[in-house]
């Protein structure tokens, strides 16, 4: 039986923002009028978390994804509903809540961005109040991971996204919280920093059982990462189960490629054409690729098939990819 | 009290961080200092230059005015020496949302704001205050004894608070407002008023230095009453009370801003 | 030649209308500018109260209430500040950017302040003279300002407009050798209120010191004006005035000129 680290209960976040109309009437009108405006960012959304998960939160920009992490940590109050993070509510409670959590925001860094590296986590470590050994043991753990020592003594400023986005994430976890918010962390990184950083969410997760949401636009993020995901659009959540419910939901269509062992003729190639009604072939270079719904044909059923009619010589299976499921859930939206 | 020693500590330290990031940099540190001495001393000269012709104005010396500009210099340098930082509240730091990283760290959040900067432009103003009042001491502008040494530093204390807590007003307006810069630099021009005798103003802008923005309490009204002995004790709790309401009513519009802060972006 | 126009322009009008944009910072503005007169206008008055000779440094009291109102607006309209924005520029390195760009850099940075300085032409200053014209005539007893005053005024206030542009070009510069140009602001600041005269006029000061001053391009920024406006200089001494004006604005124009070369040498060399 665990227990939910985050609750939110019919969040709703509204922004009041003021219209300015173009051109020189509406400048001079500006002085006299003004038009508001009110946006819904974050509608009516519930969810829960349980302690432990790691949790991929996903949208499009704008979507509300960052407002709800924002309010999630102290930093907005919502406009109405309520908000629990470790029976907390943190626009309540900032200050203990803050001990309770560690954020990373992708775009925007805790570090002192004019001295070395170093002098950031003496700092925190003040301002968290951690002690002497877990300070010791916690750095030491990070820098195994996290690779810190490469340059823990450069300024701040100096660094590479990838170094300060690793500074970032050891800063968020130095007083070892018991929830982790990361917004963006791969951003703008390259193949094998972002491996790096998923390697550590993936230990640091194991080794403290840290909660993890993280909000990403790199869906590798989440199919490394989260067993569990949410997708947020136009502030309203529409869709939150684990990562394969939503493949068993959405990714039934699969992919075999073959490679011939030699080229087939064209009587060949036209029994392959009809290997099924419910399968389509197309004819590549030194092979060809059939395409079908496994809820419809198995992959053996294919693969037997298209042996019976000639030699192959490597076969490789492709499941629809996680990127092709999203793009769908949002285009069967965007028209319903 | 635990508590106290904690924020203590914690000012230390990012003291020495701000002190370790201004070394980097002391070109721009005399830049600074350079900066508010010039101004300082243009001032000055146009005191100069006006008495080369007057002899008194509306009774008062030239010594007299350069106590009273300097006693006004303090707590203004004391409160731009300390707190400075809410500049960039008003001006940057709701519009642009970096308030953000505040709101983060298990702080008090006006402590955080002040202990990240110390204005080291603002020793330029108080030189220039200690130079002034301690000349008027020395030429007998002004008597000492011992209990108006007294109320002279309580007097400072209670200026200064007076000071960040307009400042902190006007720093959370950006809260409603975004970008409060234009009304802090406003009332910063009316803080300019202080400087001068404020008798010489029309009734209703002393009306304003005395209530609204009540500057006049900072400088002119304590300096003069230790220029001519009379009714400190009464002008010091006057400026003591106003000290407590001003900063009790300014940090509860803080609170009340915080509530209301939308970061940037969505 | 229209297209050339017609481009830089553009910059102009979006300055002027971004000044209208926000209603609060507009109302503000024009409450600052008050404040800043009104300071001067009452502590003007308390010394020439206490002045047994009613006449300082050559004006009457009268004369002086015009020299504080008029100096006021016109150092608000000429001294249109260009190097913070070129300090910015340098700083986020979008100055490498502007040689990359079809336009010229300096002749942007001077539209901009154009549209600015007709922003504040309009706000508030025109309704500030009309009204002091009034109060002249009605409250002092003095004579309207002739056409012929006003126009010699008014091409010695562009004049002074292209000077100190021209002026806090060469001063952004110094961006290139500070990050600190906030505090190099003050500094210029500070000293240009009394360089200029818009703190006390030039004429308070020591004989030498206003010896000096001639040979500076400081007061030829807004005392000039002022002083033409109110009738101080005769006729061909206003001329002088204006003639010596020009060459600032010519003197000022070589000389960003060439310090821009130099450091485009060094941002070509160096990179941005």
């Amino acid at each position: 039986m665990s227990e939910n680290v985050i609750e939110l209960s019919n969040v709703r976040k509204e922004f009041v923002t003021t219209k300015h109309d173009p051109g020189w009437r509406g400048a001079v009108k500006g002085l006299f009028t003004r038009e508001k405006v009110t946006k819904v960012a974050v509608d009516d959304v519930s969810l829960a978390i349980q302690k432990g998960e790691i949790v991929g939160y996903i949208g499009s920009n704008g979507a509300g994804k960052s407002t709800t992490i924002k309010m999630m940590s102290g930093i907005l109050t919502p406009t109405s509903g309520t908000c629990m993070v470790n029976g907390l509510e943190p626009y309540r409670n900032r200050k203990k809540n803050a001990k309770n959590i560690g954020v990373v925001f992708g775009q925007r860094t805790q570090l002192w961005w004019d001295l070395p590296l170093s002098e950031t986590y003496t700092v925190l470590k003040e301002i968290y109040d951690v002690s002497d050994e877990d300070y010791k043991e916690r750095m030491n753990f990070f820098e195994d991971v996290l690779g810190l020592q490469e340059f823990i003594h450069s300024t701040v400023r100096t660094l590479s996204l990838g170094q300060r986005m690793r500074a970032d994430l050891a800063a968020a976890l130095l007083h070892n919280p018991k929830v982790l918010f990361l917004d963006e962390p791969t951003i703008g990184l390259d193949v094998v920093v972002k491996d790096k950083i998923r390697q550590a969410i993936r230990e640091i997760n194991g080794k403290y059982d840290t909660t993890v949401l993280l909000t990403t636009h790199d869906l590798n993020d989440i199919e490394q990462l989260c067993r569990r995901i949410i997708i947020i659009d136009a502030g309203k959540k529409i869709y939150d189960s684990t990562l394969n419910q939503l493949k068993k939901d959405h990714g039934y269509r699969c992919s075999i490629l073959f490679e011939w062992k030699e080229l087939p003729d064209s009587e060949k190639l036209e029994r392959l054409r009809n290997l099924s009604e419910k399968a389509v072939f197309e004819g590549q270079e030194r092979g060809g690729k059939v395409t079908f719904n496994k809820n419809e044909l198995s992959v053996a059923e294919v693969i037997a098939g298209v042996m019976r009619i000639l030699e192959v010589k490597d076969i490789q299976i492709k499941e629809t990819e996680l990127t092709d499921i999203v793009k769908n859930i949002y285009q069967n939206r965007a028209e319903a | 009290m635990k508590k106290i020693s904690r924020y203590m500590r914690l000012y230390r330290i990012f003291a020495v961080q701000y002190m370790k990031t201004v070394m980097q940099s002391k070109v721009d540190f005399f830049i600074g200092l350079g900066g508010f001495l010039i101004s300082q001393a243009a001032g000055l000269a146009f005191l100069y230059l006006v008495f080369q012709q007057i002899p008194t104005m509306k009774e008062w010396t030239l010594e007299q005015l350069l106590f009273i500009y300097g006693f006004a210099q303090i707590p203004r340098g004391i409160d731009h020496l300390l707190t400075d930082n809410l500049w960039m509240v008003g001006w940057q730091m709701v519009i642009q949302g970096t308030f953000d990283k505040y709101m983060l760290r298990p702080m008090n959040l006006f402590f955080q704001i002040v202990c990240e900067k110390i204005q080291f432009d603002a020793v330029g103003e108080l030189l220039i205050g200690i130079l002034f009042v301690g000349r008027a001491v020395a030429k007998g502008v002004v008597q000492v004894t011992p209990l108006k040494v007294l109320f002279f530093f309580i007097s400072m204390i209670a200026g200064s608070v007076i000071y960040t807590s307009v400042k902190l007003v006007l720093a959370s307006i950006a809260f409603w407002v975004k970008d409060s810069s234009p009304i802090m630099t406003t009332a910063y021009d009316v803080a300019d008023f202080a400087k001068y005798p404020v008798e010489i103003y029309a009734k209703p802008i002393q009306i304003v230095l005395m209530t609204i923005l009540p500057f006049a309490f900072v400088a002119y009204i304590p300096s003069t009453y230790f220029l001519i002995d009379a009714n400190i004790l009464k002008t010091i709790a006057a400026e003591c009370g106003i000290a407590v309401i001003f900063w009790l009513f300014s940090y509860h519009l803080f609170k009340k801003g915080l509530t209301i802060y939308e970061s940037a972006g969505s | 030649m229209t297209k050339f126009f017609q481009v830089y322009w553009t910059f102009a009008a979006n300055q002027i209308k971004s000044n209208f944009v926000y209603k609060g910072r507009f109302y503000l503005f024009i409450i600052r500018k008050f404040l800043g007169m009104f300071i001067y206008y009452y502590l003007w008055m308390a010394i020439y109260a206490s002045s047994p000779s009613g006449q300082l440094g050559g004006f009457t009291r009268s004369e002086m209430i015009l020299y504080v109102f008029l100096s006021y607006t016109i150092a608000d309209i000429v001294m249109i500040g260009i190097s913070s924005e070129i300090g910015k520029d340098v700083l986020d390195g979008s100055v490498a950017m502007n040689l990359v760009k079809p336009i010229n850099y300096r002749l942007y940075l001077t539209s901009k302040a154009l549209g600015v300085m007709i922003y504040r032409i309009i706000v508030p200053s025109v309704f500030i003279w009309a009204g002091l014209e009034i109060y002249k005539v009605t409250a002092l007893g003095m004579a309207v300002s002739s056409p012929s005053q006003i126009g010699l005024a008014l091409i010695s206030i562009l004049l002074s407009f292209f000077i100190y542009v021209f002026f806090d070009y060469c001063f952004g510069m110094l961006a290139f050798v500070t990050t600190y140009i906030f505090g190099m602001t003050i500094i210029k600041n500070a000293a240009l209120n009394l360089l200029t005269g818009r703190l006390i006029p030039i004429s308070f000061f020591p004989a030498v010191v206003q010896e000096i001053f001639s040979f500076l391009p400081f007061t030829a920024m807004t005392y000039v004006p002022v002083m033409i406006w109110m009738g101080k200089y005769s006729g061909t001494e206003a001329l002088l005035q204006l003639g010596k004006q020009a060459i600032w604005v010519v003197l000022l124009y070589l000389l960003g000129s060439l310090l821009w070369k130099k450091i485009e040498k060094r941002l070509v060399i160096l990179g941005g």
